[in-house]
């Protein structure tokens, strides 16, 4: 593959997350209040491109921002359940007085908390700083009713993404106390379509980014050989496959998308059937997405790059074997070097 | 937006105005989540969804495969009760669009909320979704439909489902949509010991080979491997085996 792949414009990509750690675009600006999912495309990016080693000397800063990203619980424990990480100091301002009121309104948010410590993990954190038992208790009480989880205590949307989210959390904290897993999977299974597919609720359309939530979340709870009949496993694996058009769509009769390649290629690789893809068609989809000035890649042809697609992008190409990335753990969505980490982590707190 | 509606309820401030408000935020940014979470909980304080399906669907007129809002539609649906002129408004979405395949799920969506699949609406929505079918015989969300339609009944014991699909066949039409679901019906019959077991098995193995090699070849290794399965699972030496 080496020679094959002078099209694969990997010094670039490197350019690319590394200007994403230092400045953006104003038309991110929007985005300032999730900040901390930017820095985890740009950090993953750079270690699925063995590129680490790129920003060495910011590491320690770029940690200790993540941990000043961490909610702690007060001396009386009244804001255990807004415990977690946020998403970046915009709401909260840094050195503003921090009045009773305000507290009150400083929460966690899911996705973030995910984020942080995958972040942290691939920067090769212990996790020692990560106050595991306050942002379980926090987790549990997002959890609804129905089993889905919303993303803020003050309440929310509850779909899919957010189950994806706690599930990733627990694995990584490898304590499943944060919530309960029976009602996880139930809501899994109510929410797959006619179609075979999963949307991100009952009733509502399959499409791959929920797809993947859902499957990815079975896989970590070790809930995925289980959840499925044999008849219900073979409709997800039709839909899957019949989302490939040269890349990948996320819903029949919509048009081919590079985060596609990852969502439903990492949904396709846990359930052992990624082998039965086009992978020239999906390679050479993903290869015309990519920004040839700037680097990184675009959800279509011809279009502009952003953070999210650069990184689901090269997520693509490491499941297709790409040589120069590096592989990955599917579920989880960060490198196999970052999850080995994490493992040694979790034996070392077994002892 | 916690932080608004914390303020909109200690300033008791006029709801139809904040509605009002966010129609705009929505109209400018229809595809942000919390948006669209406002509105629904605005909508829940006011408990009045008067204005709520015109405006999702004149969101949906300018794209017609917004998640967002056909999730929140949804909510209206169920929470409000309102699913009197729901199928009407999607038949001319589809008509509009067969190819939308977020309606063909409101489709699905409504009638489970409804009457439910009982077998007169089972034959009612088959009929519907094979006129649609002949419209488009490549048109995957009709396929997906009907099947999704099937799903609690038996492929092969649908009365004329086999003879639909092998009269679009005959027209030479060559949908991988319409030759997969020759193969699931197949696949069923072998499955139930139903047919001329040699026969049906390759009929279907011969489909599936003509998928790979002619009429859906970015899927080739995938109808390989359903033909291998379906071979080994039904094939001859098989039968044997499992007669002795």
């Amino acid at each position: 593959m080496a020679d094959e792949n002078d099209d694969f414009l990997k010094p670039k990509h490197i350019k690319f997350f590394e200007r994403c750690l230092q400045i953006l675009p104003s038309r991110y600006s929007s985005l300032d209040t999730n900040r901390m999912t930017i820095a985890f495309f740009a950090l993953s990016g750079l270690d699925l491109l063995n590129s680490l080693d790129r920003i060495e000397k910011e590491k320690e800063s770029i940690i200790k921002w993540v941990y000043s990203l961490q909610i702690l619980p007060n001396n009386t424990g009244s804001n255990i359940c807004q415990c977690g990480f946020r998403g970046s100091s915009t709401n909260t301002g840094k050195n503003s007085q921090k009045t009773e009121n305000k507290l009150k309104l400083d929460s966690g948010h899911i996705a973030m908390t995910y984020t942080a410590i995958a972040s942290l993990l691939i920067l090769g954190d212990d996790l020692s700083g990560v106050n595991k038992s306050a942002i379980l208790t926090a987790l549990r009480n997002l959890q609804q009713e129905d089993g889905s989880f919303c993303c803020v205590p003050e309440g929310s949307e509850n779909d899919m993404r957010f189950v994806y989210c706690a599930a990733c959390i627990c694995y990584m904290l490898n304590d499943w106390s944060g919530m309960n897993v029976e009602k996880a999977v139930q809501f899994v299974q109510k929410s797959q379509s006619y179609e075979g597919g999963i949307g991100q609720g009952p009733g509502l359309e399959a499409h791959g980014g929920s797809t993947f939530c859902a499957v990815a979340a079975l896989s970590l709870m070790n809930k995925l050989k289980t959840s499925f009949s044999e008849k219900k496993l073979k409709q997800l694996q039709r839909w899957c496959i019949c989302r490939q058009q040269s890349g990948f769509q996320g819903r029949p009769n919509k048009p081919t998308d590079t985060c596609y390649s990852f969502w439903v290629g990492a949904t396709l690789k846990l359930i052992d059937t990624y082998h039965l893809i086009n992978s020239e068609f999906n390679r050479g989809f993903l290869m015309e997405t990519q920004g040839s000035i700037t680097g990184g890649f675009s959800k279509w042809p011809d279009h502009t790059p952003d953070a999210l697609h650069a990184y689901l992008g090269l997520g693509g190409l490491s499941l297709l074997g790409e040589e120069g990335v590096l592989p990955m753990h599917a579920a989880l969505n960060i490198s196999q070097r970052a999850s080995n980490h994490l493992h040694s982590l979790h034996s070392k707190w077994k002892n | 937006m916690h932080y608004r509606r914390i303020l909109l309820k200690e300033l008791k401030k006029d709801l139809k105005e904040e509605l009002k408000y966010i129609t705009d935020m929505i109209l400018s940014h229809p595809k942000n989540y919390q948006v669209w979470h406002h509105r629904q909980v605005i909508v829940d304080w006011l408990r009045d969804p008067a204005n709520e399906l015109e405006f999702t669907a004149k969101i949906l007129k300018k794209d017609a495969k917004n998640y967002h809002c056909w999730q929140y539609r949804q909510w209206v649906l169920r929470e409000f009760g309102l699913w009197d002129q729901e199928l009407a408004y999607i038949d001319t979405l589809l008509k509009e669009d067969l190819r939308n395949n977020s309606a063909w799920n409101q489709r699905y969506f409504v009638v489970s909320n409804t009457t439910g699949f009982t077998e007169q609406v089972v034959n009612q929505e088959v009929e519907y979704t094979q006129e649609f079918i002949k419209k488009a015989p490549n048109n995957e969300s009709a396929w997906n439909y009907l099947k999704g339609v099937l799903m609690d009944f038996e492929l092969h014991k649908y009365p004329g489902l086999l003879d639909f699909c092998q009269q679009l066949y005959d027209e030479r039409y060559r949908s991988p949509y319409l030759i997969a679901c020759m193969i699931d019906t197949y696949e069923e019959m072998l499955e139930q010991n139903c047919g001329e077991q040699r026969e049906v098995l390759e009929k279907a193995v011969s489909l599936c080979r003509s998928l790979a090699e002619e009429y859906d070849t970015i899927r080739s290794e995938y109808w390989n491997f359903l033909s291998r399965i379906l071979s080994s699972k039904y094939g001859s030496e098989n039968a044997v085996q499992t007669s002795s």
